[in-house]
């Protein structure tokens, strides 16, 4: 039992200090990436998925992909490690904005580069990293509210069911949302803001309720297309979605196809695929020293019935 | 022969099982009154459900609309149909913390084999795959005797890890929400009443008259109140643990095809803390977590009231953190009544 494990253990080491080894001694681009959890929603698997096939597709390029399971703790080892095996550049997914930091901050005093995807991490984190890439929330919650004033003809009153509080692009969306909606439509005036937790039934139950309680609704406004479609489902089952423009974010295919019905106004166009090839982009560029925005944003169109041809349907 | 059989023993129509009774009455008017706060006493968590109406219903006047009450109590069908499972397994002496994450899974494959084989074919699938999961927590528990608390919170993250395996991350979704008969479990109305409502109500008489009036109840509250005395009074113990499980899961599996035809799709992750609600609707039931008491129509009342409360603090306009903090003191308020109730006075006569 103990002879075996021993003889594990230096067989793994072997293995591990040979792979290093090979890694180190061809010319090539060593980036490691630790992720959120991967598979816990189709953005996220769709996410790795890209972010492995343009790593394929880049000759120069080795890549370490890990995932964190939505587990600080593990992430914060994960990045350890990363440092460790001395990759040249480390995307992170941050399970958490501010945990992270310290680790962060750990690979930036190794001389290692360290690119955030996705959510970005807290303030105190910034002079850390090299550079961000991801959508800009603020903005998405900003092309809801053009959509929505357009939608309304600058005046009516609707409902807000935001995302899971306390999430970064929660507070973002609603934001943007609200800052952009009070400068562009003053007409239009939210009544009630409720958390959806980016759950299709919750938000349903919030809509059931925001149903009762006012007679008139004019507009939904949801942080995801999940939680829009739940609204959309409450509203047809109170007979009242035809007098309701719905608008979303992050758009997803049921939107998409809600779209195609003519019962969902518009969305925000986030393509996992543009997210993951735009971090992998952006680490390679810091790689060689090539002049990186600090805040690099991948674009996320407005997606309506009117343009919606232009688009693939998500496959999410 | 010297193993009395415990159904032998039972009082044909005891309302409580759990043995609350023996008020000694003098004189009629004595007693008349004795009855009445007995009564009191025995249902004080109904006396709090109707003192929130009316206090919601003061505040707001669309409270009580019929639609509001019809809406409210469908939209705790699900969590409500799940609290009926997991009542039968506390009052049995154990817990199911699985049921959050079975019905993501459950609700899941119903929604993804609809499109595949059908409605009918995926329900079944779905029953049974369920029922599956449930004989796991069964054998675990009831058979292996291993602690409830341990196998199901392992349950709850393994069943997680079977969904995403299954869905490979994706949400499914039903196509053509609009046309099939599917949607007549979520979205649907049985006489003029809505199906989800239908179903709590017949799970919830079936359950309750299951538990209150047949040795098969008995068992459970014999094996949930002294399994030790339960297993010598000829009770076959993992044979009655296993099919509580097997119950809770039967009723998870009913939830999920409420959800997944009330949203016409699934998130993988849907059923993510529905456990606790469950499991607070069935302790503000009055079910002791110790096993052995417990009734299913107050678990009803429980979740009603959880249900409510959510509803009626929107009503009247509170930010969702308020509403959190309002939801525990109702919580507190509610179970203090209720004990209160139960020992005469509200704190306790032994400092």
């Amino acid at each position: 039992m103990d002879n075996r494990l021993k003889a594990l253990i230096a067989g793994s080491t072997a293995m591990a200090a040979v792979a290093l080894a090979g890694g180190a001694s061809a010319d090539q681009m060593k980036i490691g990436i630790t992720q959120n959890n991967v598979g816990v929603d189709s953005y996220q698997t769709t996410y790795e998925k890209a972010f492995i096939a343009a790593a394929k597709a880049n000759p120069n390029v080795d890549v370490v992909v890990l995932d964190a399971g939505g587990d600080v703790a593990r992430q914060i080892a994960q990045i350890q490690d990363l440092i460790q095996q001395k990759v040249q550049a480390i995307i992170i997914w941050p399970t958490n904005g501010k945990a992270v930091v310290p680790a962060v901050k750990k690979a930036h005093d190794a001389g290692i580069p360290v690119v955030i995807t996705n959510s970005n991490i807290a303030k105190q984190g910034m002079p850390f990293i090299s550079a961000f890439s991801g959508p800009n929330n603020i903005e998405q919650g900003k092309e809801a509210a053009d959509m929505m004033c357009k939608a309304l003809n600058d005046k009516g009153q609707i409902v807000q069911i935001s995302g899971k509080p306390g999430y970064t692009t929660a507070i973002e969306r609603e934001k943007g949302f609200e800052d952009q909606l009070s400068a562009k439509c003053p007409g239009v005036k939210i009544l009630d803001t409720q958390p959806g937790d980016w759950n299709r039934e919750k938000s349903q139950r919030v809509m059931e309720d925001f149903l009762v309680k006012y007679p008139k609704i004019d507009g939904v406004y949801a942080a995801d297309d999940n939680m829009g479609v739940g609204a959309l489902n409450a509203a047809k089952a109170a007979g009242r979605a035809k007098d309701i423009k719905f608008v979303g974010a992050t758009n997803f295919a049921v939107g998409y196809e809600a779209m195609k019905k003519g019962e969902y106004y518009g969305s925000v166009y986030q393509s996992p695929v543009d997210d993951a090839e735009n971090a992998l982009k952006t680490a390679i560029e810091v790689i060689e020293g090539k002049k990186v925005p600090k805040m690099n944003y991948f674009k996320t169109p407005e997606i309506t019935q009117a343009n919606m041809d232009k688009f693939k349907k998500p496959v999410f | 022969m010297a193993q009395t059989r415990l159904e032998s023993a039972r009082m044909p129509g005891a309302e409580d099982p759990a043995g609350r009774r023996g008020e000694k009455g003098g004189g009629m008017a004595g007693k008349r009154l004795k009855a009445v706060t007995g009564v009191l006493a025995r249902q004080g968590i109904l006396v709090a459900f109707a003192l929130f109406l009316i206090g919601f219903a003061l505040g707001s006047d669309r409270f009580l609309s019929a639609d509001n009450i019809f809406s409210v109590i469908r939209a705790s069908a699900i969590i409500g149909v799940m609290a009926l499972g997991v009542t039968v397994v506390v009052i049995g002496g154990n817990l199911d913390l699985s049921v959050g994450s079975m019905l993501s899974f459950s609700t899941v494959l119903v929604v993804d084999l609809h499109d595949k084989i059908g409605p009918g074919p995926a329900i079944l699938v779905t029953v049974l795959a369920t029922l599956c999961l449930g004989a796991v927590n069964g054998v675990l528990v009831g058979v292996a005797r291993l602690n409830s608390l341990i196998v199901t919170l392992g349950m709850l993250s393994a069943i997680q890890g079977l969904t995403l395996i299954y869905s490979g991350g994706k949400n499914v979704d039903i196509a053509n929400p609009d046309g099939t008969w599917f949607s007549l479990f979520g979205r649907g109305y049985i006489a003029d009443i809505p199906t989800p409502i239908v179903i709590f109500g017949l799970a919830a008489i079936v359950l309750h008259v299951a538990m209150a009036y047949t040795p098969f109840g008995r068992r459970i509250y014999a094996t949930g109140g002294n399994p030790t005395a339960a297993v010598f009074s000829g009770i076959r113990r993992s044979r009655v643990v296993f099919s509580t499980y097997l119950i809770s899961a039967f009723t998870v599996a009913i939830a999920a095809v409420i959800l997944g035809s009330r949203v016409m799709g699934s998130q993988n992750n849907v059923g993510q803390g529905y456990e606790l609600q469950v499991l607070a609707g069935v302790i503000l039931g009055g079910t002791s977590l110790l096993g052995g008491s417990g009734t299913i129509w107050k678990t009803v009342i429980g979740v009603l009231i959880l249900g409510f409360i959510q509803n009626g603090l929107l009503l009247l306009g509170f930010q969702y953190y308020v509403q959190w903090l309002v939801t525990w003191v109702v919580i507190i308020l509610a179970v203090w009544l209720d004990i209160a109730a139960k020992r005469g006075r509200l704190l306790s006569p032994i400092a």
